[in-house]
């Protein structure tokens, strides 16, 4: 019998297919995008502090994250889903102080331990999130045993994967406090892992992912300053670093930017597939930084034979857990048990049930589909910003094989068009576009599941 | 505004809001430890 045949919360076995297959691309075209990010910042030579640059990259992350969700929804919508649940705001605030946190926290453990036994301390966060899933969120309940093993088993492999290329990609050069270290890359990972709480609860709940965002970064911009200026020890030192380096910010701001695509479709892996399963797709991200730097930039150049060895080890072991769990889909028995998780937290917040419904099925919002003032200014400024930078930007004289960098953008640019397309024939972003305001808000029913 | 109020009570005693909170207070403390 067709698992999906029994499909779960009065979604049809086809619509719960596509959904599932919309979330497992995302989680992939993740993976591709955040490892990205990695190469914009390699042209940054400077002796920058770790954590000015960490500050200057989530600037970047700031500027997409309002820009990027006015552009594709348009703030009217984002405004209609925090009506719909406002305590949201506080959860994704929350998360992005946890991504600040964790993100900081990984700098000083590369620095105590290396990256090599730091790496696969803070990567246990997939592992955490499988487990919050399971227990907040009914996630791999009614899977059977089959679907859980992969689940789990994939994300193993991955983690142990992952330990392989970390370990090959390691310069190899501990600081020399272990303790530090190893507190610093297991804490990184307990607040990566429950970092998906929120993540989890915004999208059962309803909230769009491209509204989720623009509240995170609020988060994840004041923690990263506050932890900035104690690092720096006040605002002069800070600025006066900034501004020494601002012929290298854009290189920062690109990676930022480019972090950002990738982490909406992991946001979009988060809502369709949930966070057991995409957390650990989206840490794909590995092999595509591990790409950038052996192909583009050449690292591990002259490396022995046994590092190479590790790299191809660890490759093969990433690929085949992720295999395995984008094969062990969520059936319809689980899809029922999300919709019941669903269900209690709407209960639970007083929200419309037609809006829960709708969100799980990947219909929920509706917006007129205009873009305002208020868009268009935000798109016009992230973009002079950019164009800013850009035009005061230094390039380094660094060997770069441009042949490899036109295939791996080329690559970039099919995952983001197909997912993003098959995104949109899913979900249309989650917005359906209507005609007159008034029906936005029209009462009970508003959100009522559309056809595809 | 009573719905916003009692959507926050209803978050504050909402179980799952204090494991990020206490995740988040946890980092903070071994971020001042190891800076």
């Amino acid at each position: 019998m067709d698992p999906l045949s029994a499909a779960g919360g009065g979604l049809d076995a086809g619509r719960l297919r596509r959904l599932q297959l919309a979330g497992i691309a995302s989680g992939f075209a993740a993976g591709a995008w955040l490892g990205a990010a990695e190469a914009p910042t390699k042209m940054v030579t400077l002796g920058l502090s770790p954590v000015v640059i960490s500050l200057t990259m989530v600037l970047g992350v700031f500027l997409a994250r309002w820009s990027l969700p006015a552009l594709l929804r348009g703030t009217a919508a984002i405004g209609a889903d925090v009506r719909q649940a406002p305590h949201l705001v506080v959860w994704a605030v929350l998360a992005g102080c946890l991504w600040a946190v964790a993100n900081t926290l990984t700098v000083f453990a590369i620095r105590d331990i290396g990256l090599s036994i730091a790496f696969p301390l803070w990567n246990a966060n997939s592992l955490l999130g499988i487990l919050w899933g399971a227990v907040f969120f009914n996630e791999l309940r009614g899977a059977g045993w089959s679907r859980r093993l992969g689940v789990l088993g994939g994300a193993v492999l991955m983690c142990v994967g992952a330990t392989l290329l970390a370990i090959a990609s390691s310069a190899g050069a501990a600081g020399g406090h272990a303790a530090r270290g190893v507190a610093a890359a297991l804490a990184a990972g307990a607040l990566w892992g429950t970092m998906y709480i929120p993540y989890r609860k915004a999208y059962l709940t309803g909230m769009n992912p491209l509204a989720f965002v623009t509240f995170f970064t609020v988060g994840e911009v004041g923690m990263m300053t506050a932890l900035a200026l104690t690092d720096r020890g006040g605002l002069g030192p800070l600025v006066t670093e900034l501004a020494g380096a601002r012929d290298v910010l854009f290189w920062l701001l690109l990676g930022g930017f480019v972090w950002v695509v990738g982490d909406l479709f992991q946001q979009y892996a988060a809502k369709y597939i949930g966070i057991s399963r995409g957390i650990p797709l989206s840490n794909t991200n590995q092999l595509w930084g591990l790409a950038w730097g052996l192909l583009v930039f050449g690292e591990l150049r002259g490396r022995s034979a046994a590092t190479h060895s590790q790299v191809i080890g660890g490759s093969l072991l990433m690929a085949l857990g992720a295999a395995a769990i984008a094969l062990a889909s969520a059936t319809g028995a689980e899809h029922r048990r999300w919709h019941e998780a669903a269900e209690r937290e709407g209960s639970r917040y007083g929200i419309d049930p037609a809006y829960v419904r709708a969100a799980l099925a990947g219909e929920t919002g509706a917006t007129t589909g205009r873009r305002s003032w208020l868009d268009w200014t935000l798109v016009g400024g992230a973009t002079a910003v950019f164009i800013g930078f850009g035009a005061i930007a230094r390039v380094p004289s660094l060997s770069v094989s441009w042949g490899w960098v036109v295939v791996l953008v080329a690559a970039l640019a099919v995952l983001l068009v197909g997912t993003g397309l098959l995104l949109w024939r899913t979900t249309r972003f989650n917005y359906r576009r209507l005609g007159r305001l008034g029906e936005v808000f029209g009462g009970y029913g508003r959100f009522a599941p559309l056809t595809c | 505004m009573a719905g916003e109020r009692g959507r926050l009570d209803a978050m504050l005693r909402d179980a799952q809001f204090w494991v990020p909170v206490a995740v988040l207070l946890g980092g903070l403390v071994v971020f001042w430890w190891i800076r």
